[in-house]
C-alpha cells in the first residue's frame, strides 16, 4: 500500500516565530547608573512549553542558575476549527504567475521573463489559534511598564504575517487581544515567590493549507469561444472535437498570423496577409514590426530546441510540428526545425524543380538533361499534332501541372495531373518546399501562411 | 524565700550563660553563610537628577532600610546592598529538591530553606536583624561542575530572605529567645538584586562578565530571543508581500509590445516599452518602490530632466516614497513604497515606530531642542532647564 506523501510547511511554527517578533525588544527601567540616570534592560521572550532537557541545558544543569525577570513566555492554549469562517472546502483558486529569470551566478533576478507557472491553491482550513503570553515581573512598576507598551499595540489587534510570499494567501492574520489576567498572585500578596505573572491571551484566526499544485503554464492552444453546440448542449460541445470546425472558434492571441518561409517563421498582424500566395515559390517575408520575443514573453520562456510550434494544415486536422529557436540576428523570425515525422509523406518522387517549359529548357536556363531529372510544369508544352520536335523538350507533349521525367533519351510525362484525382505530395529539391496536389491545383503543402487559430505555441 | 523561677524579665547571667552556650554550639556546628546586607533604596548620582517631582516616589540622599522607594505600590525596586560581605554561622536542614518544569524552564520545587542564626551573634555582626530582602549565599552549595565549563570555576547559590522571626526552638529556660529564623527562597535575577548581580564575577577580570551573566538565565534567554528574531526577519523581511521575483509583461497602448516607431529587423529592446504598473501583482502592501521587472530607476527629490518614455523615477521627498513612470507626456504614479522593515530601527516606517520609536527633536526659540516624542501627560509642559 502506498504511503501518503509527507508534507509539513511549518505553518503554525512560522506564526509563532512572528508572534515572538511582535513582543521582542521591549525594555523596562532597570535601576540607575552611577550618575543617577535610569538604565534599561531588554525583556527577552521565548516559548514557554520547553522540553525538560532543553530547560536543564539552559540552566547549565545546575540548581544554582537562577531565573531572570522581566521575561515573557508564551504557549499555545488551544487550536480550534473555526466553523464560522468555513468556506467552500473544494474551491480551487487558480492563478498564473510569470517569474523573472534567475541568475544563479549573481543570485539576482534579471529583467527578463523566466518560467511561467499556473498555481492552483485549494481552499485552506480555518482555525483559531489561542496563545497565552505570560509576563513575568518582580514588581508592579515593572509590570505596568511592560503592559503599557504592549497594550497600546492592540486596539484590538495587530497584523501578523507568517511569510511575505505573494502567492501565500494564508500568511496574513491578526493577533487579537482577547483576555487579560492581571496577576497570578492572590491578593493580598502572601506567598513567598517574588515573581508575579500577568497573562495576556491572544486569538489568531489562521488558515492551514495543503500544498499548492504548480504546473508549467502552457500556451493558449485554442480558445473555445462558443461552447454550446446547435442544440445548446455544452457537455457534448466540449468533448466532441468534430465540432471544432463547426460552431467553435479557434483564436490565436491577438489574431496574429504566422508565415512559414523555408525554415523560418514570421509573425504578422491579424489579417495582414489575406491568403496564401498562389505560387509554388517559397513564401516571402512581409513587412512587420512584431517581434516573436515580445509575444512569447507573454506566455513564458522559449527554450531553443524544446519549444514547439504546431501548424494545422488548412482544411485538415493534421499538424506539422517543429521545434523553434530565436533567430540569432532578427527577432522577427523564429528558426523552425520541422519534425519530419509530422510532414505529409511524399507520394511521388521528388522533382528537380518547378519550371515554366516555355521560358527555359535543358541547357537553356536549366541544367543539361540527365537521366532521372524531373520537373513540375507550370505551363503546357508540345502539341500532339506537331511533328517538329522542339530542341529543348523533343517530342514531349505535357500539360500544365504535369510532372515530366527524362529517361536518358527522351522526356516523358511521369504524372499526368489531369488523370490524377487523389491527393499527392511531392517535394521540390531546389527549394525543399513540399507541394500538395488536390486534384485541381498544386499548392504548398505546409509552407506559407497560417491564420490565427491555425498555429499554436507550446512552451 | 524567693520563688523558684528561671524566668527573669531582664537578661541575667542565666540568659548570658545559655546564650554563650548556644553561640558556641552554632560556632562549632553551624556553617558560614555570606550575607549581602540590604541598605535601603539605592542613592546614586545627584538626587536632583533622580527627582521626578512625584511625591509618591521620594528622593533620598542616603541609604536607609527604613525608606520605601515607591509609597504607592509599596515596593523597593532599586535596592542598595552593602559591598561588604557579612559572614555568619547558621544552621539549616538540608533537603532534597526537585526540578520542576515550568515556563521558566527550571524551578527548584520545594527549595525553601529555613536557617537559624544566633541572635546576638547576628546583631553583633550585621548590626541589625536579618530582614526580608537580605541576600544570603550558601558557600557549601557552590556548583563546581556546571554544564558550561567556559564560565567561572563555580556557580554560587543565592537565596533571599522572605520572612524572619524568632525561632520557636530558640527559646531557653529563661523564656528569652536566642535564635533568629529566616525563610529563604532562591534569588531571582531581577532589578531588585541588580546591585549584587551587576558586580563582576571575577574582580581581577571585570571584563569577563558580571555575576548575572553567569548565574542568571537572562543571557541565554536573550540569545534564544535573538536567534528567533533572526529567523523571523528572514521569513518576513518587510511588511506586506514581495512581488519582485515576478515578471510583468511590458505594455504600451494596452498591447504587450510596441508596434510603432520600430524599424523592421530591429530586434533590440524597444525604447519606451516598460510596464505601466505592477499589473496582476498589485495587492495589499506590495508597493516596494522597485520598478516592474527590476528596471532601472532614478531616485531623487525631483524628476530627472529629459526623460525617455518608459523611464522610472523614485521621488524620495514623498512619504512614503513614490514611484513614477514617464509615459512620454507626464509622470504617472506607479506605486507608493509601503513595505517597511518590521524590526525597530530607522528603516521601520510603521505607525508604531513613528510614534514610539521616534527620536526626532524639534528646535524651539526659547526651550532649545525638545523631543518630538512626548507623553500626553507631560505634553508641551515647560521643563526645567538643567
Amino acid at each position: 500500500m502506498a504511503l501518503q506523501s509527507f508534507f509539513y510547511d511549518e505553518q503554525i511554527r512560522r506564526f509563532l516565530l512572528q508572534f515572538t517578533r511582535i513582543f521582542s525588544n521591549f525594555q523596562v527601567e532597570y535601576g540607575r547608573n552611577d550618575s543617577g540616570q535610569p538604565t534599561y534592560t531588554r525583556v527577552p521572550i521565548r516559548y514557554g512549553d520547553s522540553s525538560k532537557q532543553a530547560s536543564v541545558i539552559m540552566a547549565d544543569n545546575s540548581a544554582n542558575k537562577i531565573p531572570n525577570s522581566p521575561l515573557m513566555t508564551f504557549h499555545i492554549t488551544s487550536l480550534d476549527y473555526a466553523r464560522d469562517r468555513m468556506q467552500e472546502p473544494n474551491f480551487v483558486d487558480k492563478k498564473v504567475f510569470r517569474q523573472r529569470t534567475w541568475d544563479d551566478e549573481t543570485q539576482t533576478y534579471e529583467q527578463t521573463q523566466g518560467n511561467a507557472f499556473t498555481v492552483e491553491r485549494l481552499m485552506p482550513v480555518p482555525y483559531n489559534l489561542t496563545i497565552a503570553l505570560d509576563i513575568w515581573t518582580t514588581n508592579t512598576t515593572m509590570k505596568l511598564q511592560i503592559l503599557e507598551q504592549v497594550l497600546t499595540l492592540f486596539n484590538p489587534s495587530l497584523e501578523i504575517q507568517s511569510t511575505d510570499n505573494y502567492v501565500d494567501w494564508t500568511s496574513l492574520s491578526v493577533v487579537e487581544l482577547s483576555n487579560t489576567t492581571w496577576s497570578s498572585r492572590g491578593i493580598p500578596m502572601g506567598q513567598d515567590t517574588s515573581i508575579d505573572i500577568s497573562t495576556l491571551t491572544f486569538s489568531l484566526p489562521i488558515w492551514i493549507s495543503p500544498p499548492a499544485r504548480v504546473t508549467k503554464m502552457g500556451a493558449v492552444h485554442k480558445i473555445i469561444a462558443s461552447v454550446f453546440d446547435a442544440n445548446g448542449d455544452a457537455k457534448e460541445a466540449l468533448v466532441n472535437d468534430d465540432l471544432l470546425l463547426g460552431t467553435r472558434q479557434k483564436i490565436t492571441p491577438f489574431g496574429y498570423q504566422a508565415v512559414l518561409i523555408g525554415n523560418q517563421l514570421q509573425l504578422l498582424e491579424h489579417n495582414q496577409v489575406e491568403s496564401n500566395e498562389e505560387t509554388l515559390d517559397p513564401a516571402q517575408g512581409q513587412p512587420s514590426s512584431i517581434f516573436w520575443k515580445s509575444l512569447v514573453d507573454v506566455y513564458g520562456e522559449l527554450r531553443a530546441g524544446i519549444t514547439q510550434i504546431r501548424l494545422t494544415i488548412p482544411g485538415t486536422t493534421s499538424e506539422v510540428v517543429g521545434t523553434v529557436a530565436y533567430h540569432p540576428s532578427d527577432d522577427h523570425y523564429l528558426l523552425f526545425t520541422v519534425d519530419e515525422d509530422t510532414v505529409p509523406t511524399n507520394t511521388l518522387t521528388a522533382v528537380t524543380a518547378v519550371i515554366d517549359p516555355l521560358t527555359s529548357g535543358p541547357g537553356d536556363g536549366l541544367a543539361a538533361a540527365t537521366s532521372g531529372q524531373r520537373y513540375l510544369l507550370l505551363n503546357a508544352i508540345g502539341d500532339a499534332d506537331n511533328t517538329d520536335a522542339s530542341d529543348a523538350w523533343g517530342s514531349l507533349v505535357a500539360s500544365k501541372n504535369d510532372i515530366i521525367e527524362y529517361d536518358g533519351t527522351n522526356w516523358a510525362v511521369s504524372t499526368d495531373a489531369s488523370a490524377t484525382s487523389t491527393t499527392q505530395y511531392v517535394t521540390n529539391l531546389t527549394t525543399s518546399v513540399q507541394f500538395k496536389w488536390d486534384g485541381t491545383t498544386w499548392t504548398k503543402s505546409y509552407q506559407g501562411l497560417y491564420e490565427g487559430g491555425e498555429w499554436s505555441l507550446v512552451l | 524565700m524567693p520563688r523558684l523561677s528561671l524566668y527573669r524579665p531582664n537578661k541575667t547571667n542565666d540568659y548570658r550563660f545559655l546564650d554563650n552556650t548556644i553561640r558556641e554550639m552554632y560556632t562549632v556546628g553551624g556553617m558560614d553563610m555570606y550575607v549581602h546586607k540590604y541598605l535601603g533604596p539605592k542613592t546614586v548620582g545627584d538626587s536632583a537628577d533622580r527627582d521626578t517631582g512625584d511625591a509618591t516616589r521620594p528622593v533620598y540622599d542616603e541609604s536607609n532600610p527604613l525608606f520605601i522607594e515607591d509609597v504607592l505600590f509599596l515596593e523597593n525596586r532599586d535596592r542598595e546592598y552593602d559591598d561588604s560581605i557579612y559572614i555568619m554561622r547558621g544552621v539549616y536542614n538540608a533537603q532534597d529538591i526537585d526540578f520542576d518544569l515550568t515556563q521558566f524552564g527550571l524551578f527548584l520545587n520545594g527549595d525553601t530553606v529555613f536557617v537559624t542564626f544566633h541572635y546576638n551573634d547576628m546583631i553583633d555582626t550585621l548590626g541589625r536583624k536579618l530582614m526580608a530582602g537580605d541576600v544570603i549565599e550558601f558557600p557549601n552549595l557552590k556548583d563546581y561542575h556546571p554544564l558550561d565549563t567556559s564560565g567561572p570555576k563555580a556557580l554560587p547559590r543565592y537565596y533571599v530572605v522572605q520572612d524572619a522571626s524568632f525561632d520557636a526552638n530558640g527559646f531557653s529556660q529563661t523564656w528569652l529567645p536566642h535564635l533568629w529564623r529566616v525563610k529563604l527562597t532562591p534569588l531571582t535575577a531581577s532589578q531588585e538584586y541588580n546591585d549584587i548581580l551587576n558586580k563582576p564575577m571575577d574582580e581581577d577580570n571585570p571584563g569577563a562578565g558580571t555575576i548575572e551573566d553567569f548565574v542568571s538565565q537572562k543571557k541565554k534567554n536573550l540569545e534564544i530571543n535573538d536567534t528567533i528574531l533572526q529567523q523571523a526577519e528572514v521569513e518576513v523581511p518587510s511588511s506586506g508581500y514581495d512581488n519582485t521575483g515576478f515578471y510583468v509583461v511590458p505594455t504600451k497602448n494596452d498591447k504587450p509590445i510596441n508596434h510603432e516607431d520600430v524599424a523592421d529587423g530591429d530586434s533590440t529592446e524597444t525604447p519606451g516599452v516598460s510596464s505601466q504598473a505592477d499589473g496582476y501583482l498589485v495587492g495589499y502592501l506590495t508597493g516596494n518602490n522597485i520598478p516592474p521587472n527590476g528596471k532601472p530607476v532614478t531616485s531623487g527629490v525631483a524628476f530627472p530632466g529629459s526623460p525617455a518614455e518608459g523611464d522610472y523615477a523614485l521621488r524620495l521627498d514623498y512619504f512614503p516614497n513614490r514611484l513614477f513612470r514617464y509615459d512620454g507626456a507626464r509622470w504617472v504614479k506607479v506605486e507608493d513604497g509601503v513595505r517597511t522593515d518590521l524590526t525597530p530601527g530607522s528603516d521601520n516606517k510603521t505607525q508604531r515606530s513613528g510614534f514610539v520609536n521616534n527620536s526626532e527633536t524639534i528646535t524651539t526659540t526659547d526651550r532649545g531642542n525638545i523631543s518630538s516624542r512626548q507623553s500626553l501627560s507631560d505634553l508641551l509642559k515647560p521643563t526645567k532647564d538643567n
